[in-house]
């Protein structure tokens, strides 16, 4: 394959995939950029390509409790968030997984039909504020999205993966089908529970909807809703501690904010984005 | 490379053969444990009963007249009134077309580009480039809706408002600069770049998975007939990717009524100037139900849109299987 030389076709790829890397790092580029440019220099261009270093919204951010508690509650939402998620999709997959007669194959149908049909939004905005009355609180966010029918497709055929012997062995040894999935399954999934709490973790890091339905309480806002919220010109900004002479850096506030919000996912994505393309490859194959 | 490959292989064969054994193997769960291990899945069960069946049930608000005090099921009958209601408005023909235009725009978009970054990438062979620009492209996959509006703003407005990067690129070869958010014209091209900008990397893993699945022999004998590069992605990368493609085809066409709320809704907003062309399904009864607190006529719109969207994807599936039987999602 080495000795090979360059065809046309590869030469037209190369380039073809240099320009489609290049569209998706600019524009973070210019956000990260931007947020380090003063409000004057943003005033007149709108973008900056080369940061002056200017961290007056650094620390407007930072020095106030608002975008703190933001971040808390996205910290909040994506870990209690993930943990749960985990936990119900990994029981569910198991008892699919495990094809037992007269379950696993109505349960199936049963989790993967609302995949096809669902309520939609008044119906399950009336449950969360009149019935189950969470308005405001995290589990708003949370429950609603607690199991993703994919993410069970990928945890299923990772279960049905693990070799049958083990499982058969144990039988013969005593353990009952909770000790089996406990002691054994679990432990032996580590890398794709890995691949499956990434996904859920992101999700409700970047969930905003349910955020927008549910929660109105400014001070509860997480961190995706604050940064609509910058958009759509509802003054969040009021909330931030007022730096002594200058007045508040909408613009370089924004991008400040954004640069915070994909921070996290900006420098876990290199350590986890193999367990990404293994998920990915898990579902759309096997499903 | 070659564990990937045994991978595959084993991904391959044919169903009847292991398979069959496993499940008489697994068979033997016999009825006590069964009712142990049925425990495991009680929360999701639970979870499923009460956010999607139970909403479900919850539909019969479109045959109502809603008055929260009576709550759902205390409320009066209206019969279809809120169907009329919705027809009768004016926005129907015009959400309905919306919804329709952009999401097969999406679709075919979205589908396309990551069949072409799929084949382009698998002609990089084995380098470090390779992978790096594997994770670039997938990374806007990870990023919220929110922050892609954001982006968009720099892009064509600017973050203050006035300019943006792309009319100062444009004046720069000298075209005339646009008012962007102001014109509702060009939006849904907008917004399939958007989306091609977002999906295109996530497909191509997926499809990338597809091509490294199809054996190498095919390629040899490719090679020893003389073909070029080009002409084996044309002629064995592409028919090969057929099912894949299928698949995520069915998948698309059967959320198709379904807006995607979270990426529109992000960057229009309340933009009215813009409903015009982006104001789908979705977002039509999201700001029905804030704004205007019309339980009624958006859970009718709710269940118009679910049963159009239901039919449409037993079609698909239907058509699916009848041409291409080893695929079937179902």
């Amino acid at each position: 394959m080495s000795g090979r030389k360059l065809e046309p076709f590869t030469v037209f790829s190369i380039i073809g995939v240099g320009l489609a890397v290049l569209c998706c790092a600019i524009p973070f580029w210019m956000i990260i950029s931007g947020s380090f440019t003063s409000e004057s220099e943003l005033a007149t261009t709108g973008y900056s390509l080369f940061p002056d270093f200017d961290f007056t919204a650094y620390e407007m951010i930072f020095t106030g409790p608002a975008v703190l508690d933001a971040y808390l509650a996205s910290v909040f939402i994506t870990v209690v968030g993930s943990a749960l998620s985990l936990a119900v999709t990994s029981g569910l997959s198991w008892v699919i997984a495990r094809r037992v007669p007269g379950i696993s194959r109505p349960l199936t149908v049963f989790s993967y039909l609302p995949m096809l049909f669902s309520g939609g939004l008044v119906p399950l905005y009336l449950l969360v504020t009149q019935y189950l009355h969470l308005q405001n609180s995290y589990f708003s966010v949370i429950l609603p999205l607690l199991v993703m029918p994919f993410l069970v497709f990928v945890q299923v055929s990772a279960f049905r993966q693990l070799p049958e012997s083990i499982f058969e062995s144990a039988k013969i040894d005593g353990a009952g089908e909770l000790r089996m999935f406990f002691t054994i399954a679990l432990p032996l999934s580590k890398p794709i529970l890995a691949v499956v709490g990434l996904f859920y973790a992101v999700h409700y890091w970047n969930d905003w909807f349910m955020a927008l339905l549910f929660i109105d309480d400014v001070h509860k806002f997480p961190l995706p809703l604050v940064l609509q919220n910058l958009i759509s010109n509802i003054s969040f900004t009021q909330m931030l501690p007022q730096l002594a002479e200058t007045a508040t850096p909408v613009y370089q506030l924004r991008l400040a904010l954004t640069t915070v919000a994909i921070g996290p996912i900006l420098l876990a994505y290199p350590f986890a984005q193999r367990y990404f393309v293994k998920g990915i490859t898990l579902g759309a194959t096997k499903g | 490379m070659s564990t990937l490959k045994t991978r595959h292989e084993s991904r391959t064969s044919p169903p009847s053969g292991p398979p069959a054994r496993e499940r008489r193997t697994r068979g033997k769960v016999t009825g006590r444990t069964s009712w142990s291990v049925g425990l495991l899945a009680l929360p999701a069960v639970g979870f499923f009963l009460v956010f999607n069946y139970l909403p479900m049930a919850g539909l019969v608000v479109a045959f109502k007249e809603f008055d929260v005090n009576l709550g759902i099921f205390g409320s009066p009958w209206n019969g279809l009134a809120n169907f009329a209601y919705f027809l009768e408005s004016g926005d129907a023909a015009r959400i309905l077309f919306n919804t329709l235009f952009l999401n097969v725009l999406f679709l075919g978009a979205t589908l396309a580009a990551g069949i072409l970054l799929a084949i382009m990438l698998n002609e990089i062979r084995g380098t470090f480039f390779k992978r790096a620009s594997q994770s670039v492209v997938f990374f806007p996959y990870f990023v919220s809706p929110v922050v892609i509006s954001i982006i968009l703003q720099v892009l064509l407005a600017g973050a203050s408002g006035g300019g943006g990067a792309v009319n100062d690129a444009m004046a720069g070869f000298g075209l005339p600069t646009v008012d962007w958010y102001t014109e509702p014209g060009p939006w849904p091209w907008i917004l399939t770049v958007v989306k091609v900008w977002q999906l295109g990397g996530y497909l191509s893993v997926i499809f990338l998975a597809a091509i490294t699945g199809i054996p190498e022999e095919v390629y040899e004998a490719g090679m020893i007939d003389g073909a070029s590069r080009a002409q084996m992605a044309w002629r064995i990368t592409l028919p090969l990717l057929k099912p894949t493609g299928a698949v995520l085809l069915v998948l698309g066409v059967g959320r198709i009524f379904y807006g995607d709320f979270g990426t529109i809704y992000a960057i229009i907003g309340d933009n009215g100037t813009l409903f015009e062309n982006t104001d789908v399904i979705d977002t039509y009864v999201f700001r029905a139900l804030r704004q205007l607190g019309d339980f009624g006529t958006t859970a009718a719109i709710g269940l118009f849109q679910s049963v159009v969207g239901f039919i449409l994807v037993v079609i698909a599936v239907l058509i699916q299987r009848k041409y291409s039987k080893e695929t079937s999602i179902l």
